[in-house]
């Protein structure tokens, strides 16, 4: 991070903020997007078939619903990725983009057919009928292929982040193999892992609504339960085989991060009430796909609610785990979650942060006994703000409290240890270090906390 | 000399071999895309601005054919907002990929706003949809549907703020400060300058766009009316921005540094500027030739969508001229500056591969089991480190059971003014076993 300016998100942390805007976009982007237009396709040709009016219409309320929330929460939180990236780690993004710069051209291309098609599906809908309705199944299916497309492709793209594969060698600066950037090892079964998870999220999103809009005809709310808890039932079991294809791409390291990744360290000891948490979620949302499709007609708003929530619980864990897993790097084996290069670390421990960093100012690019803090100040933005905050979530502070300033010392020369796997190091000079602990341990003394010296 | 350049990203620009193709590519990739993005983004603006516009004057005049016009306008809107945050992305990976360390420079400088371009947006896009959704149901509930309107046209026109000055930023790194923002940015000249181009040219160009679209609507007869006012509203918007915008555009011109005016000066690029200039103000000419008629030609119609495509193309590919030629300097230090960095860093990287792991051997297997899993980083024998001396734990007389468990599951309150140790999850029975034997041999 030392080559950009610095951007601090108090409280909230960068961490967090970035994971609000991309569950939200998981969230939206494969239970309204993806899995629903795979559904809904499905639907209107069904509707069509049956000659199911009443189901039609129905279909079309859906549509409308996800029409408005993937266009204006979907799209434009996906753009949000590429934004709150660039904010929040710029040297990752922009090292995918060079190695994936093409994939995401195409990505962006095929956006454009999903986005035409979505526009072109719902806002002629009712311009078609009768014969003409076949063009609506045909624009819906082509929508579905497309969406599902784009995702296919950004998978390849996280996949990357977690399993390289083998573009990275020993050279410096390595030479990027396009090839085998795409098809690492994890973009297959975390492919099909999304592609049936979308589908039971979808269903999640699709059942809740179509409670909505039929309380006033049971009838059809029966056929479309039948209808739609099919794919809830039919997608959840590829779902976790797809799931679990993907666990076993993971790196061991990373697999060793899953309990942390659940629990957080804090908690790490109910780590087995958490795997019973989520089997037990699981085993719900199997239940109640039994429910509705049995006794459609003696479904409570609250089922579809507990599916829902179910859900998006499940999805923000996922998230959670697979994001935490990756630590300590952002590229697996290439780069560190603070954004320093592995390879860039032997010179920036014999030189120093400070004097490669670029938004320094003059007042600490050397460090001397009156600047120390603010320099450990500069320090703690450059390499620990990416995930902490000072006070507030992940605070930083707290780690620290009770150690004298030589201990937090010691403790930050240790940290890519065992005892903390997913800590990157602390890269910089012997002084550096000793500027950065300066700096934590005031922070602790200091009486209102993080006013006296974090304000400077 | 820059004094804040950063250094570039040491992975090729993915153009593999084939430089001389790919390079060119990117640059008429990104000509293009802006262009597309950018009109969307004209009529989005201008369009949603037209509909709530006509919309209160169908209230204030009791004239049903302006609530026509109005909600007629919201179809292109929900078209331009998706499409034109759609063809924001190529521009953004292409300047993200080959302007890499100054865009993300700028929008660094003006966080956490640019994220306004995201929220702001998406409150916009559901006001939007409000509006135009609801337009049937609230006909007795103006005020109220009005309110959605004009929530949607204020968040709207305040995006290209945030977007103006990130873009004007990266553009101008001789300008770049440490702990520079967001604020100390907006309210530059030249960010002003380029913003009001903008805006008068969003206008202009939705005016061209209602004027092709009332002609399509006019066919129609139950359109015919509401037809001819988006025509009627088009012409005036078109002429009088354009007019207005050939002195603004000047002004704009020379807010930039002067060495960028100076090189732009000496290139190709005033003939094509000055191209895009006669074919606006001749389209404007046509325009205001038949001004006054109702019944505009579709002919005139069609040569100002030509001549006003060879303006905006004109416009794009100047801005495109000046964009490299105030980075130009700034690319040839930072080339020299990454060669240099890339050079020490392979430098640091075989000292450190040569240099030879200096490691003491540990003399039990206790040491070494607590070697492998990192306990010695933060605890030592005989003396406190981070957590405390190994003699001393062994001092409180804990079983080996007791302690074992300890290393998986510490208890804070058992040492207090120490910091917390974090759990040891990854230790063995059989390890955890040898580590609080290990251990508790420590006692005195």
């Amino acid at each position: 991070m030392f080559d950009y300016p610095l951007f601090e998100m108090p409280v909230l942390g960068q961490r967090m903020l970035f994971a609000l805007d991309a569950v939200l976009h998981v969230l939206v982007s494969h239970g309204a997007a993806v899995g629903a237009s795979i559904v809904l396709a499905t639907a209107n040709w069904y509707a069509l078939r049956t000659k199911d009016e009443r189901f039609d219409q129905l279909v079309y309320k859906l549509l409308m619903a996800f029409f408005i929330v993937s266009t204006a929460i979907g799209a434009l939180t996906g753009i949000g990725i590429w934004v709150h990236a660039n904010i929040i780690n710029p040297p990752a993004i922009g090292s995918l983009l060079r190695v994936f710069f093409w994939k995401w051209f195409i990505e962006w291309i095929v956006f454009n057919f999903e986005m035409v098609l979505l526009l072109y599906w719902f806002l002629k809908w009712k311009e078609w009928s009768g014969e003409k309705k076949k063009y609506s199944v045909r624009i819906g299916i082509a929508y579905a292929v497309s969406s599902w497309l784009t995702m296919a492709i950004i998978t390849a793209i996280l996949g990357f982040m977690m399993t390289p594969g083998g573009w990275l060698n020993d050279e410096f600066p390595p030479k990027v193999n396009y090839l085998v950037s795409l098809f690492n090892p994890s973009w297959l079964p975390s492919l099909a892992f999304r592609t049936f998870g979308a589908i039971v999220l979808s269903t999640g999103f699709i059942l809740y609504y179509t409670w909505l809009f039929t309380r006033n005809d049971l009838a059809l709310r029966e056929r479309a339960f039948k209808f739609f808890s099919k794919f809830l039932l039919g997608a959840i079991v590829p779902a976790a085989l797809g799931g679990y294809w993907y666990y076993l791409q993971f790196p061991p390291q990373a697999k060793a991060l899953f309990p942390q990744a659940l629990m957080t360290t804090q908690y790490l000891g109910y780590k087995d009430i958490a795997l019973m948490g989520i089997a037990g979620l699981v085993l719900l949302l199997v239940l109640l796909g039994f429910f509705f499709f049995s006794r459609p007609k003696l479904v409570p708003f609250l089922g579809t609610t507990l599916a829902i929530g179910a859900l998006v619980i499940l999805t923000g864990v996922f998230e959670r785990v697979r994001e935490f897993s990756r630590k300590p790097y952002i590229v697996y084996g290439y780069m560190y979650a603070h954004g320093i290069r592995v390879d860039d670390v032997p010179l920036l421990n014999k030189e120093g942060i400070l004097k490669h960093a670029v938004f320094v100012p003059d007042s600490v690019r050397t460090i001397t006994d009156e600047n120390r803090a603010e320099a450990g100040h500069f320090l703690y933005r450059t390499e620990c703000k990416v995930c902490h905050t000072l006070n507030g979530i992940n605070p930083i502070v707290d780690r620290v409290r009770g150690m004298s300033e030589d201990a937090i010392f010691t403790r930050i020369g240790v940290l890519n240890s065992p005892a903390t796997p997913w800590m990157p190091p602390f890269v910089g000079t012997e002084e550096e270090r000793r500027a950065l602990a300066h700096f934590l341990f005031l922070e602790t003394q200091s009486v209102i906390p993080g006013v006296e010296l974090s304000s400077r | 000399m820059f004094k804040f350049i950063p250094n570039d990203l040491p992975l090729p620009l993915p153009v593999g071999d084939l430089e001389a193709v790919f390079l060119p590519v990117f640059h008429v990739l990104l000509v293009v895309a802006f262009v597309v993005h950018i009109l969307f983004i004209n009529v989005l603006l201008g369009g949603s601005f037209a509909s709530v516009w006509y919309n209160l004057v169908g209230v204030v005049k009791g004239d049903k054919t302006y609530d026509r016009a109005g909600y007629l306008m919201t179809t292109p809107v929900t078209i331009s907002e998706n499409m034109g945050a759609l063809w924001g992305v190529a521009p953004l990976l292409i300047v993200s990929v080959m302007f890499t360390a100054f865009w993300y420079s700028s929008v660094l400088m003006i966080s956490p706003q640019i994220l306004h371009i995201i929220y702001g947006n998406i409150v916009a896009f559901l006001f939007s949809y409000l509006y135009k959704f609801s337009w049937p149901y609230l006909q007795e509930r103006k005020g109220l549907h009005l309110s959605f309107g004009v929530a949607s046209v204020l968040i709207f026109f305040s995006l290209p703020f945030v977007f103006m000055t990130a873009v004007q930023l990266y553009l101008t790194p001789g300008t770049w400060q440490v702990g520079m923002r967001y604020w100390d940015v907006l309210f530059r000249a030249d960010v002003f300058f380029r913003l009001a181009h903008f805006f008068l040219a969003s206008f202009a160009v939705t005016g061209v766009f209602m004027m092709v679209f009332g002609a399509s609507k006019r066919k129609r007869p139950e359109d015919a009316e509401a037809g001819e006012v988006l025509i009627k509203t088009g012409k005036s918007w078109f002429v009088v921005t354009t007019a207005l915008n050939l002195f603004v555009g000047l002004l704009t011109f020379f807010q930039f540094p002067s060495y960028g005016i100076e090189a732009f000066y000496s290139s190709v690029y005033p003939l094509i500027l000055a191209l895009g200039v006669l074919t606006a103000v001749a389209a404007a000419g046509l325009v205001l030739r038949q001004f006054f008629v109702t019944d505009t030609s579709p002919g005139t119609t069609k040569w100002v969508v030509v001549l006003m495509a060879v303006t905006v193309l004109s416009m794009a590919t100047s801005r495109h001229g000046m964009r490299l030629l105030l980075l130009k300097p700034a690319i040839a230090q930072m080339n020299v500056k990454t060669a240099e960095y890339v050079a020490s860093v392979k430098a640091a990287r075989a000292e450190a591969l040569a240099a030879p792991l200096v490691a003491k051997a540990p003399s039990t297997p206790g040491e070494a089991t607590a070697t492998k899993y990192g306990c010695l980083a933060c605890h030592a024998v005989d003396k406190r480190v981070v957590g405390p001396a190994y003699k001393d734990v062994a001092a409180k007389g804990y079983s080996t059971e007791q302690i074992a468990a300890l290393i998986r599951k510490p208890n804070p309150g058992n040492w207090p003014g120490y910091g917390q140790m974090p759990p040891m999850t990854a230790v063995t029975d059989e390890d955890a076993k040898v580590l609080a034997g290990w251990i508790n041999s420590a006692r005195e």
